[in-house]
């Protein structure tokens, strides 16, 4: 059958896919009777409703008379604004917070349509003074400032 | 008059040196934020949210709540000035403010719009004093029956009363209700969908999941977007100064409006943006010169202005009294209230009255500032808006990866982040919106617990949600509101209300 809207398509598989995620997940806990509830009746509950709701949201997809397809998915940006975020919390502890915070601004930079160096580098040192000043000075952040390296 | 006593413990708290300073700071900071593009009231609040951990609850709360209006004004001078709604609710203010600053009336479109909210903000203000009470008396007669069925009249008109597609929002809300689970089930002390993750053991963490959902992802999708031209009104604002025939418009409208939000604004699903469409489409209808909208008509922009600023106000209402939000930003100040170990509910009030009272005085300061702040200083928020995207939105990742680091302290909510961030992108490519999750997520495990309690009280008998009549009448609404969305005609005008674009 030919897809008429994807966007409903996909996302009602996406919640089938999340609603069975936790509704069979939920077998793994004890499930209690409705007097006593364990801990896998509301999950196993709510799984199910949102497979149904998903399954109705496919089936929608399907006979809709809208077309509706998907915009195609802009990987720079996506993946250079959380690459960026993920690099930041990996080299954060070995790293320290200043440089961290330079390998983030560089890469998320990098996500934009436009870049240039120069520029980044000034947004960079002016974001260092102002969280140093606020999180590290002012709210007395508990976090590693410097490499580990260097405080040996 | 116990109503006035209330106010003046209230306004004793409000007015102390240390929470003015954090009211002025939130509703100057949530300017700030609020001010640039694309950034609405529930991204700033999430992104805010950790600088107010280290407060004491009463000040953090005032403070929120001043950075929650703050964005709000700030996302209508974007609007009037830009023609870029910064959130969904000042997408009619585009409509006509833009026509005005266009012809050179922008100070103009900018001083009426402040002082049309200010004026809501009173009536709202007051509107909550006023209901408060009566409201906490009636969440005491709430068992976990009603309050259940009160949940999912919530969720339900949350879904009615939003746009888009219902499934969809009924699959985010039940998607939200179930990452709300995730972690140590406070019953049998089992941990769910952990992972064997020790950081889940507490559950997904609620700024990550706001963050990812409603900041970062919202950034990918901006700058995918591609730079359109947009005419800057940045240099000509002209008199602040509205014309007499431009009061003599905007008076009446903004009384409509102040009324029309003031209800929307409790209605569950309902606020801010449902109350500026409606007073939109009110104005536009009962016009004698409905042609002059869409160009720069000044109750076009007065009304909806007045409208959404008395339903922020008002939507405090279910959220204070009965701890149930009624839209994504209040599911956010629970969030803030529970991080602060405060049990939202009809308990605040009366464990807590110095927070409840004060918080509501302030509401009303913090408008009254942000009238004080916002015309003076539009110069400055006017120069913000000249600063480009490209160097907004690396800062703005990096505030959201530091907020989320000192949460707990720990790089995990970061990498949480970035998780909810891919996911949020996912969720926006295919027309979802994170609003219901938010939603879902905090009434989650609260909607649990009620039902365990009351099957437990009625020894398992799931009759019990329609036997009580307080719970039975407010599960027909439930019905009805969905019955409501199923009328043909309904439906048309449900379409038509969210379609205001010129």
């Amino acid at each position: 059958m030919r897809i008429c809207s994807e966007k409903d398509f996909w996302s009602g598989l996406m919640f089938m896919a999340f609603g069975l995620f936790f509704a069979i997940g939920a077998q793994n806990y004890a499930f209690g009777n409705a007097q006593r509830m364990g801990p896998a009746y509301f999950p196993a509950l709510l799984g199910s409703l949102l497979t149904l709701v998903g399954l109705a949201i496919v089936a929608k997809g399907l006979t809709s008379k809208i077309r509706d397809d998907v915009d195609k998915f802009h990987w720079r940006p996506l993946l250079l604004v959380l690459g960026s975020v993920l690099l930041f919390a990996f080299a954060l502890k070995p790293l320290g917070l200043v440089l961290s915070m330079v390998v983030l601004v560089f890469v998320c930079a990098r996500g934009g349509p436009e870049y240039e160096t120069k520029e980044v580098a000034i947004l960079t040192a002016a974001l260092l003074v102002l969280v140093l000043a606020v999180f590290i000075w002012g709210l007395d952040l508990a976090v590693p400032v410097w490499p580990a390296l260097l405080l040996g | 008059m116990e109503l006035l006593d209330n106010l003046a413990l209230g306004f004793a708290t409000a007015l102390t040196f240390q929470h003015l300073l954090y009211a002025l700071f939130g509703a100057l900071v949530g300017t700030l934020i609020g001010v640039l593009p694309g950034l609405g009231p529930g991204a700033t609040l999430a992104m805010l949210l950790p600088f107010t951990y280290v407060l004491e609850p009463t000040p953090a709360l005032i403070m929120l709540a001043g950075i929650y209006y703050g964005a709000q004004y700030g996302g209508s001078t974007t609007a009037i000035l830009v023609n870029l709604p910064g959130e969904s609710s000042s997408v009619v203010t585009c409509l006509d403010g833009y026509q005005m600053a266009r012809r050179g009336r922008a100070g103009a479109a900018l001083a009426l719009a402040a002082l049309g909210s200010f004026f809501a903000g009173t009536v709202g203000t007051l509107a909550v004093a006023g209901l408060a009470g009566p409201m906490v008396q009636l969440a005491f007669k709430f068992g976990p029956a009603e309050y259940f069925s009160l949940m999912v009249l919530g969720l339900i008109g949350a879904v009615v009363l939003a746009s888009g597609s219902l499934l969809k929002a009924i699959g985010m809300i039940v998607l939200g209700l179930l990452f709300g689970l995730v972690g140590t089930d406070v019953n049998s002390g089992v941990v769910r969908f952990g992972f064997g993750i020790p950081q889940l053991t507490d559950g997904i963490g609620f700024v990550a999941l706001a963050m990812g959902t409603f900041g970062v992802a919202e950034i990918i999708g901006n700058l995918e977007k591609k730079d359109e031209h947009r005419e800057v009104f940045t240099d000509k604002v002209g008199s602040l100064m509205p014309t007499r025939d431009e009061f003599a418009r905007a008076v009446p409208a903004a009384l409509r409006g102040t009324l029309l939000g003031a209800v929307l604004g409790v209605l569950p699903g309902g606020g801010a943006l449902l109350a500026s469409f409606a007073s939109y489409t009110l104005e536009k209808k009962i016009s004698r010169t409905p042609e002059r909208f869409g160009r720069g008509a000044p109750e076009g922009v007065v009304g909806p202005e007045s409208a959404n600023n008395a339903g922020a106000q008002t939507s405090f209402i279910p959220m204070l009294t009965l701890g149930i939000p009624p839209n994504a930003v209040m599911a956010l100040m629970i969030g803030a209230m529970t991080i602060h170990n405060i049990q939202p509910g009809p308990t605040v009030m009366t464990s807590n009255p110095a927070l409840f009272w004060g918080l509501i005085a302030s509401m009303w300061i913090g408008n009254l500032m942000l009238v004080i702040l916002n015309l003076p200083l539009i110069g400055i928020w006017v120069k913000l808006l000249r600063v480009p995207y490209r160097l907004l939105f690396p800062a703005i990742v990096l505030f959201c990866v530091i907020g989320a680091y000192s949460v707990n302290n720990d790089a995990f909510e970061v990498k949480m982040v970035a998780l909810f961030g891919l996911l949020g992108y996912v969720f926006f490519k295919l027309g979802c919106e994170p609003a219901p999750l938010i939603l879902g997520f905090v009434l989650g495990p609260m909607m649990e617990e009620n039902l365990r309690r009351a099957m437990l009280l009625s020894r398992g008998d799931p009759t019990v949600l329609v036997t009580r009549p307080l719970s039975l009448s407010l599960l027909v609404l439930a019905v009805a509101l969905v019955l409501l969305v199923a009328v043909p005609a309904f439906k048309k005008t449900r379409t038509e209300a969210f379609q205001e674009e010129p």
